[in-house]
């Protein structure tokens, strides 16, 4: 049954124009900033693109991008109306839903991290190959925490619009006192930007966890009916 | 409670429920197997109606019980398929994968997929991604997937002949009326009194949210039919040529009051139905054209509002 169900929201990601194009447009501008990084010399080149670039721009965008095309540019519980049409639970539909954007956006995360890592090495950066694992996991975890915060922005509005406020709220509250609401304070203390929640990289790590479950949680219920 | 089965496979009690404008209040109602339509315009909550039964619209109020079990349970949902006017279907895939996806889920064996489509004449559609897909195709093949569910009981559909693929329109008819002989509750929503006559063997009236009357499609008629000038045949003429002829012999015709021009056919308006009938007949005898078809047009909903003291009564559930 879950396998039936994630068919939909998988062909949407796999098929549909929109995610290439959101994936291929948002993975250019960070491979772009870090060649030029590299070339101008820069000695902490991978972190100051990972923080300045991929953490605080690519990765939100790139999970907005994804989720939109996972639900097929309409709310989640819309988005899944034509699974319930043949006898699917809504929640459960829009739990796969939120399950396959999850993975994708960590796939699509933790290329763009690892790959930037490697491509904006600087002499000050620790060694490339495990400065890219960590850089991949680091956006895998990001990536995931985003598609969940935006699928529980998608359960609002007719058509989804809670997903741009969501995006708003994000930037707005990320460096605010609010910011461990948000994944992005935790995704660039994980990165080694500044830390707006004053956590531990470890404490980070779970807070992005728990808020990728609990909007996951929140997004699945609010789609019952 | 307007009860007109035994052993009801939908039962509905003191249903209150809305959605945008329109609203539903204290209907009570039960349907076994058959084919059945809820007549009315959209605004009278037909299609609400139909959205409570398939689970899509929490009622306010109310009991809505669809085989035997809560219509958003989902097993109740299994067995319902319902197409209305902006029928969706998963919209990033093809139209076999969409069977083959809708076949996993109500949880019955796979059958092949052509021959599903076939019944309808939409085969040629079975390797189309449904993006591609007419408004009226999607609709078809929501309702070839209905109509050869081994698992649907209750098919849900409507305006049957609006927003419907060209090919499906000729074969639907019969196909409702098989469906019902087997077993499944078969319900049309529509605001045609001529379709909702045509499919069902009963009606139920839905005025401003408010269950009117239920009753079979002669009684809902008969105060019409007996009120006026109101019998319209359409003949329909094998050569378009012929018009002019047949309107000539038609207008000689005492039982003929009026006659209208249409393309590749006239409708001739009188008293008495079985008159009219007659008069045609005469009318192409003497004017020696072909006749394709002769047709009653039935009225619409508005002018059998007006015209039939029945369905100006409302009886509102005590």
């Amino acid at each position: 049954m879950t396998a039936a169900l994630a068919r939909l929201p998988f062909a949407r990601l796999t098929r549909g124009v929109a995610a290439w194009v959101t994936t291929g447009a948002w993975t250019m501008l960070a491979f772009a900033v870090a060649i030029i990084a590299r070339a101008r010399g820069a000695v902490h080149g991978a972190d100051l693109v990972l923080v300045g670039t991929v953490g605080a721009l690519v990765l939100p965008l790139l999970a907005y991008g994804l989720v939109g095309a996972a639900i097929g540019g309409r709310s989640l519980s819309t988005s899944g109306a034509s699974l319930v049409a043949f006898g699917a639970a809504p929640a459960s539909a829009a739990a796969v839903t939120i399950a396959i954007a999850a993975v994708g956006c960590a796939a699509a995360g933790a290329f763009v991290a690892a790959g930037v890592a490697l491509v904006a090495h600087g002499l000050a950066d620790p060694a490339p190959a495990g400065d890219a694992l960590a850089s991949a996991y680091v956006g895998a975890l990001g990536g995931g925490a985003y598609a969940c915060w935006f699928s529980l922005g998608a359960t609002f509005g007719r058509r989804g619009g809670g997903r741009a406020l969501f995006l708003v709220a994000d930037w707005v509250l990320g460096t605010t006192a609010g910011a461990i609401l948000t994944p992005r304070a935790h995704l660039l203390t994980l990165l080694g930007g500044p830390s707006a929640t004053h956590l531990s990289g470890r404490s980070s790590s779970v807070a992005l966890v728990f808020l990728a479950g609990a909007c996951a949680l929140m997004a699945a219920k609010r789609c019952r009916t | 409670m307007i009860d007109g089965t035994n052993g009801a496979s939908i039962a509905i009690d003191s249903l209150v429920a809305r959605a945008g404008r329109t609203v539903l209040t204290r209907v009570s109602l039960s349907w076994g197997s058959g084919t059945h339509a809820i007549l009315g315009a959209r605004e009278d909550g037909g299609p609400l109606l139909m959205a409570t039964l398939a689970g899509r619209v929490v009622p306010r109020s109310g009991a809505v019980r669809v085989l035997g079990e809560a219509a958003r349970s989902p097993g109740a949902r299994r067995q319902v398929a319902h197409i209305p006017i902006e029928a969706s279907l998963p919209d990033a895939l093809r139209v076999d994968e969409v069977l083959a996806l809708a076949t996993t889920l109500r949880g019955e064996p796979t059958q092949d997929h052509a021959a599903r489509l076939a019944m309808l004449g939409l085969e040629a559609l079975v390797d189309r991604p449904v993006r591609s897909l007419l408004p009226g195709e999607v609709r078809a093949v929501a309702l070839a997937e209905a109509l050869t569910s081994a698992r649907v009981r209750v098919v849900l559909l409507e305006e049957p002949f609006v927003t419907m693929d060209a090919r499906a329109i000729g074969r639907l008819p019969q196909l409702l009326r098989d469906r019902a002989e087997q077993g499944a509750v078969v319900i049309v929503a529509t605001a045609s009194v001529g379709d909702a006559s045509d499919l069902a063997q009963d009606h139920v009236l839905l005025r401003r949210g408010t269950l009117v009357r239920r009753g079979g499609a002669q009684d809902l008629l008969a105060g019409f039919w007996q009120d006026g000038n109101n019998a319209r045949l359409r003949v329909v003429l094998r050569d378009e040529d012929d018009g002019r002829a047949l309107a000539a012999a038609l207008a000689r015709q005492p039982a003929v009051v009026a006659i209208e021009r249409l393309a590749g056919a006239l409708c001739a308006r009188g008293r008495d139905a079985e008159a009219l009938a007659r008069a045609a007949g005469h009318a192409a005898v003497e004017a020696g054209v072909d006749v394709a078809e002769l047709r009653f047009d039935p009225p619409s909903l508005d002018e059998a509002r007006a015209r039939t003291p029945l369905l100006q009564t409302e009886t509102r559930p005590s």
